[in-house]
């Protein structure tokens, strides 16, 4: 576990700063430990609180009360490393369900090390279960960053406190349920991270999860009652096979989601994520079950009860993400059409090459903002994944619940702005692995090519063949090296630091002016040209099989958005209504703080021609 | 930077480089399917929600992969992004009998498409690991590709993203039926 190496030579009283251990599921579970930080009293407080409410059980119908002896475990600081990782690492199932803090500690050699093989070694795990190494980071990459971050996480820590007990709030039990109001200082702490172990709180109330929870008490045992009756009732719930394939596949790397052969029972963890899923299929019938919620959930529920976990993943798709995850998908081609105008707007020179490589795949010699916000550039396939799942999966988990911090606090605009800096930083490792690329070819082509040479017994072929520039590489060539960056490069940010103090903080960078009002302003801009675009096209289309013209294509478009009196004449069902016109002038410009917008001459265009469509009526 | 290296070599020297496309229903196993060849390793994968693209060579063949999320209601993401693509794998979890049906309309739907008409087909009768998978004729005989796709170069091989098995055989028929350029 991640804490393994630090917490040997911490400072004893802050050990619990960094033993972050998911906090309810485990309690749900008969599991016999109690996460060593979680608040005793605050635990308390949940359990009575969902065995009260139960008109069915909420999730611990095989959970002994158990609340007595626990009330009696040692406070908090005090407790043993080793009895952290048996928080984590013992098998459930098979411990008896009470057992004190003291035993455990032995527990742990004889439990632990005897029964998990060595894939499950707790010292190759982080502090929230998932493995250290992955594909893109070593597992000694990620302990020398850990030793240094931990630190980072106990100084921040502290600070929290301070700002905690300043504000006059409540530190009981190291859980605090209410922060402070919000302000730049609020926003500048989140920014730098949110204890782990606060986290679920802090989310829950940032997000006003209580607000919600409040309106619509009951409301999840009775989901879950709905679903337990209809379990195999496809059409009821229908998407309960797409579900069941994506569990065991959420998150295999975590020690909470992972099962052991030995284990009889599914984790507890992946059963929660298939309450939670299921209930919220049916609750929210628009959405049902996207691929990308199952991370969403899972994440949350690291962090929350399984109840507010639900609920939580139902703010995030309505009020964070409207329509990211609903059937349709609208909700996340326009947030793709919005990051590519903030592209344009904020990191030009990626947008030309963004530019180039659109025009090299069509064909085309221009291509005009309208169509690029209805034909997504293919590097939105990328990047729409890490709207719908909030970076989670695409990011090292740190840097993930560092953007979930300010995703809560700060609202959707966040994403927009980790998702600049993110391609602002893949833009620099652009230009290192092109130039990396280009000296190799060079070497190699120098030796290779004497080889050539060589064995063919004379220059002659190798001769005339020009030397390899970068300028060679062909867009082709081009954009496929940028895929790959942008595929690859994210999953290497272990240290959430690199985009926080390389971009974020810097207030030089017009990206950070971006703020979530503009942000509305470019949803409602683009979503109101995607709408047009349909509608256009729908009309198209209908002239096109009159004219037998099976070419509805954008060329036609163009020339019909250019000449007014076609739109008026070939097409009597485009009525705008005034109400439309109103809406396309009011969306007329894109939305971006800043005047001088690239976008703005054809806006204008299209405003001349709205007010035209409204004389003439 | 390998890759880029044996690009221009390969400009030099003969080798080919194609674009394939591998599709599939989800949880079929294209992302295992994907580093197995690329990293000779078994990642555990998660559902793909947006794409994984990796270039693997392949004796003098570089094939630039991409391996796009499964699930039914994410497909019109990526649908038209493929237009330039000389292979498709269709990957099919051959133990899962009950989704062979929509497996086959799923095939049918994308090779209809206008893009996909020039495109040499590879069917990976995958996870033959399974005790209940059905067999690569099976499969075949299933998908009914001898009556309905006459125009086209397809092949259905027998696969264990696990071991590698069929992997290599898919690549290599790939390459042979694709016409040098």
């Amino acid at each position: 576990m991640g804490h393994n190496d630090f917490l040997s030579n911490a400072v004893p009283v802050k050990v619990n700063t960094l033993n972050f251990i998911p906090p309810k599921q485990r309690e749900l579970k008969k599991s016999p430990s109690m996460p060593s930080f979680y608040k005793f009293e605050n635990y308390t407080k949940h359990r009575s609180a969902s065995i009260n409410r139960s008109s069915i059980q909420l999730h611990d119908t095989n959970t002994p009360s158990r609340i007595p002896e626990l009330l009696q475990e040692p406070p908090v600081d005090t407790v043993s490393v080793e009895d952290s990782f048996v928080d984590l690492y013992i098998d459930r199932n098979e411990e008896s369900p009470v057992r004190s803090v003291f035993n455990r500690a032995s527990s742990f050699q004889s439990t632990t090390l005897k029964r998990r093989s060595d894939i499950t070694d707790p010292q190759h795990f982080d502090r929230y279960g998932f493995k250290k190494r992955t594909q893109f980071i070593t597992e000694e990459e990620y302990d020398r960053w850990w030793s240094e971050y931990s630190q980072y996480c106990i100084r921040r820590k502290h600070k929290w406190r301070n700002f905690l007990l300043k504000s006059g709030l409540s530190l009981k039990n190291d859980l605090p349920e209410k922060f402070p109001p919000q302000s730049e200082k609020l926003k500048r702490y989140v920014r730098k991270g949110i204890p782990a172990e606060w986290r679920g709180n802090a989310w829950w109330y940032f997000a006003r999860g209580d607000e919600m929870l409040n309106k619509n008490k009951g409301l999840y045992s009775k989901l879950l009652k709905k679903v337990e009756e209809n379990k195999n009732n496809k059409n009821i719930i229908q998407d309960l096979d797409v579900i069941e394939r994506d569990l065991n596949r959420t998150f295999p790397d975590n020690i909470h989601f992972y099962r052991e052969s030995f284990q009889k029972e599914e984790p507890f963890m992946i059963q929660a994520l298939r309450r939670v899923l299921l209930a919220f299929s049916i609750y929210d019938t628009e959405i049902g079950y996207c691929q990308s919620m199952n991370f969403l959930a899972a994440l949350l529920l690291l962090f929350l009860s399984e109840e507010k976990a639900f609920w939580m993943l139902v703010i995030i798709t309505k009020k964070y993400l409207p329509g990211v995850h609903s059937v349709n998908l609208e909700g996340v081609n326009v947030d793709q059409g919005v990051l590519i105008l903030c592209i344009k707007e904020y990191l030009p020179e990626l947008w030309s090459k963004m530019e180039a490589s659109m025009l090299n795949t069509t064909g085309q010699k221009s291509i005009s903002q309208f169509e690029i916000l209805n034909k997504l550039p293919p590097m939105t396939l990328s990047t729409a994944s890490w709207f719908m799942s909030c970076f989670v999966g695409v990011v090292p988990i740190e840097t993930t619940l560092r953007i979930w911090d300010c995703l809560f606090y700060e609202k959707s605009h966040f994403l927009f702005k980790v998702s600049l800096a993110i391609l602002k930083l893949s833009e620099e490792e652009l230009l290192e692995r092109k130039l990396s690329i280009s000296q190799s070819i060079l070497a190699t082509f120098s030796n290779e090519s004497l080889e050539h040479i060589n064995s063919h017994g004379s220059g002659g072929s190798a001769n005339h063949r020009s030397r390899p520039r970068v300028e060679d590489m062909t867009q082709d060539d081009y954009d496929m090296l940028f895929f790959q960056v942008i595929q690859t490069f994210p999953k290497k940010l272990l240290n959430p630091n690199d985009i926080f103090e390389k971009v974020i903080f810097k207030k030089k960078m017009t990206l950070n002016k971006l703020d979530q009002e503009e942000i509305d302003k470019v949803r409602k801009y683009v979503s109101s040209q995607r709408d047009k675009w349909a509608r256009f096209n729908k009309v198209l289309n209908k002239d096109s099989s009159n004219n037998g013209n099976n070419d509805p294509g954008n060329k036609m478009l163009y020339k019909n958005l250019d000449d007014t009196s076609s739109i008026q004449e070939g097409t009597d069902n485009i009525s705008l209504s005034n109400e439309e016109v109103m809406d396309t002038l009011l969306s007329e410009v894109s939305g971006f703080k800043r005047i001088s917008l690239s976008g703005v001459n054809w806006n204008n265009s299209i405003k001349i021609r709205v007010k035209n469509i409204r004389q003439k009526k | 930077m390998g890759n880029s290296i044996s690009r221009v070599l390969g400009k030099l020297f003969g080798s080919r480089e194609m674009k394939i496309l591998m599709l599939g229903l989800d949880n079929a196993g294209k992302t295992t399917i994907l580093y197995k060849l690329k990293l000779d390793k078994i990642k555990t994968s998660a559902p793909t929600v947006g794409f994984n693209v990796e270039t693997v060579a392949y004796k003098n063949v570089k094939f630039n992969m991409w391996d796009v999320g499964g699930q039914e209601r994410l497909r019109p993401l990526w649908r038209h992004y493929f237009p330039a693509t000389t292979a498709l794998i269709f990957v099919i979890d051959s133990s899962d009998h009950d989704r062979m049906k929509e497996a086959k309309e799923e095939l049918y739907s994308i090779i209809s498409e206008k893009e996909m008409e020039n495109v040499v087909l590879l069917v990976l009768a995958n996870k033959q690991d399974l005790k209940n998978a059905m067999k690569p004729q099976d499969v075949s005989d299933f998908l009914q590709l001898e009556t309905n796709l006459k125009n086209q170069l397809w092949c259905v091989i027998g696969s264990n993203a696990l071991t590698g098995k069929g992997l290599m055989e898919g690549l290599s028929w790939i390459s042979n039926n694709t016409a040098k350029k």
